[in-house]
């Protein structure tokens, strides 16, 4: 279980999260959603401390740190217990994907090598590279760089996934594979907290919607209650741009 | 000038110059290992935006860059000795090599910083942040995500800095060292066969220079074997895409000749 406790964060005289508390159970699949500069993606930053919180507190588990005074080792740990996928992959260009996969298990785990290697080549079989294993990511497309990345994530046996829009950077034609394996580990029962301008992958997914703007949650249930009831007029008009065709007004 | 021109004199120069070969590359060695090692401690500042030492090595940057290599020998072998004086120390003693390997070494090591800055920033930072997330340590993500990627980056700015001093060794005979150069000088000297003897030693240069270049450029391609070269997206651009374009923007931010910031 995760819980954000009153987490801020300013860019200098800019509030872009105000006070923030969210409780994402266990197995959930937690979607954000969100106009652009909404803090979605600050906030899933906070989690894992790519951003540093002004203030607030993140607990993973009977883990918490305090953002107030959080210690370097503090914040390694909380580090361990997440592990997240990027918009732009971020996958190390010098590694291959088999590389990329057992990295951090041999840097960070100091998992014996064998172990890493066998551990990693089942995670990439699972997201369907199996046959690209010696692959550098610049011979990857971009949706099979994206699923390295999630393999890469899934090999940390994390608490939680993040996930930072890890469609948005992807081909049209490319998106379908990289949601499809997401679904999969979904279902596996994987906590993960996504943000994404996915709607329809949102919806079928989701177990709880998150809906920001301006640094707030304006919103929050499950994905009937928050796509198809919306109760904040901010929601019902970003669901009508996102979604014109649909009326959500019902 | 001298006798006339003689082309058996080459071959007969060039053992003689190459007697003094040694010098020339302890000078090389010596200089790009301390420029190494400065340009390291003058680049963190700039990479890790500390105030004060961040200025002043830009200042350093700038007079090493924005000066002749001439004048910054003369300016260290007369000049130090006349501003140690004044705190009572004598180096008037002290060898002429050392005042010649400092000041190359200095002077390398403003363009080695300028070339560590530029390829450490060329490594994405979005790998950086990956490295954080799996838990690593700022010195894991260094070593084994940065680092392996700058060098790569770094090779042909390096191999062009290499020979750049090597080159610049020449200039060492002004102040009476018996280097290539200086051996070259005397050798005109006494047979009154200048052309051949520069002949001779332009030769050595070239050929030094070129074995440098070519060493450095099979490093750079083994460094480099994960930027597929054959992949699609470059093919298309043809042959004029095999220099990648990261390679292009290392070179251009500091290579050799530039001047100030």
């Amino acid at each position: 279980m995760i819980k954000l406790r009153g987490i801020s964060k300013s860019f200098g005289r800019q509030q872009v999260l105000n006070h923030i508390d969210l409780t994402v159970t266990k197995g959930e699949v937690v979607v954000i959603l969100g106009p652009s500069g909404s803090g979605k993606t600050t906030l899933l930053r906070c989690v894992n401390y790519l951003e540093k919180p002004s203030s607030g507190e993140i607990a993973i588990g009977d883990f918490s740190v305090n953002c107030k005074h959080a210690r370097k080792k503090e914040i390694h740990q909380l580090r361990q217990k997440t592990a997240m996928v990027f918009q732009q992959y971020n996958l190390f260009r010098h590694k291959t994907a088999l590389e990329n996969v057992m990295e951090g298990l041999l840097v960070v785990k100091k998992l014996p090598k064998e172990d890493a290697r066998k551990r990693s080549i089942a995670l990439l079989e699972k997201v369907g590279l199996g046959s690209k294993l010696d692959a550098y990511p610049s011979q990857l497309s971009g949706g099979q760089q994206q699923r390295v990345g999630i393999a890469r994530a899934l090999a940390m046996e994390p608490e939680v996934i993040l996930f930072d829009e890890p469609t948005s950077a992807l081909d049209p034609e490319l998106v379908g594979e990289v949601l499809a394996v997401i679904r999969k580990i979904a279902k596996e029962g994987i906590t993960m907290i996504v943000v994404t301008h996915e709607m329809s992958f949102a919806r079928d997914v989701a177990n709880h919607v998150v809906f920001m703007d301006g640094g707030l949650i304006v919103e929050e249930g499950t994905p009937v209650e928050v796509f198809n009831h919306p109760r904040e007029e901010r929601t019902k008009q970003f669901l009508k741009r996102i979604t014109p065709e649909l009326n959500y007004s019902i | 000038m001298g006798e006339p021109f003689d082309f058996s004199y080459v071959w007969s120069f060039l053992p003689k110059l190459l007697s003094t070969l040694s010098t020339t590359l302890l000078i090389v060695v010596s200089s790009l290992l301390a420029g190494i090692i400065v340009g390291f401690i003058v680049a963190l500042p700039r990479l890790y935006k500390v105030p004060v030492l961040r200025t002043l090595s830009e200042i350093y940057i700038s007079f090493f860059r924005g000066t002749p290599i001439l004048i910054q020998l003369f300016l260290f072998y007369y000049g130090l000795p006349e501003i140690l004086k004044l705190v009572q120390v004598d180096v008037t003693r002290a060898p002429v090599l050392v005042f010649v390997i400092l000041t190359y070494g200095l002077h390398t090591g403003a363009y080695m910083s300028e070339m560590i800055r530029a390829s450490v920033t060329a490594v994405d930072k979005g790998q950086v942040e990956a490295a954080y997330a799996a838990g690593m340590t700022g010195y894991q993500a260094f070593t084994r995500i940065v680092l392996p990627q700058a060098l790569a980056i770094a090779v042909p700015v390096f191999s062009n800095l290499v020979i750049a001093l090597l080159k610049d060794t020449s200039l060492a005979f002004t102040l009476g060292v018996m280097e290539m150069t200086g051996k070259a000088q005397t050798l005109g000297a006494v047979t009154q066969h200048f052309i051949e003897t520069y002949i001779a030693l332009a030769l050595i240069y070239l050929v030094i220079s070129f074995s440098i270049e070519k060493l450095l450029g099979m490093a750079e391609h083994r460094l480099l074997r994960h930027e597929d070269r054959n992949s699609p997206v470059k093919k298309t651009f043809g042959i004029h895409r095999n220099r990648s374009y990261r390679r292009i923007i290392a070179e251009m931010e500091s290579g050799k000749g530039g001047v100030g910031l």
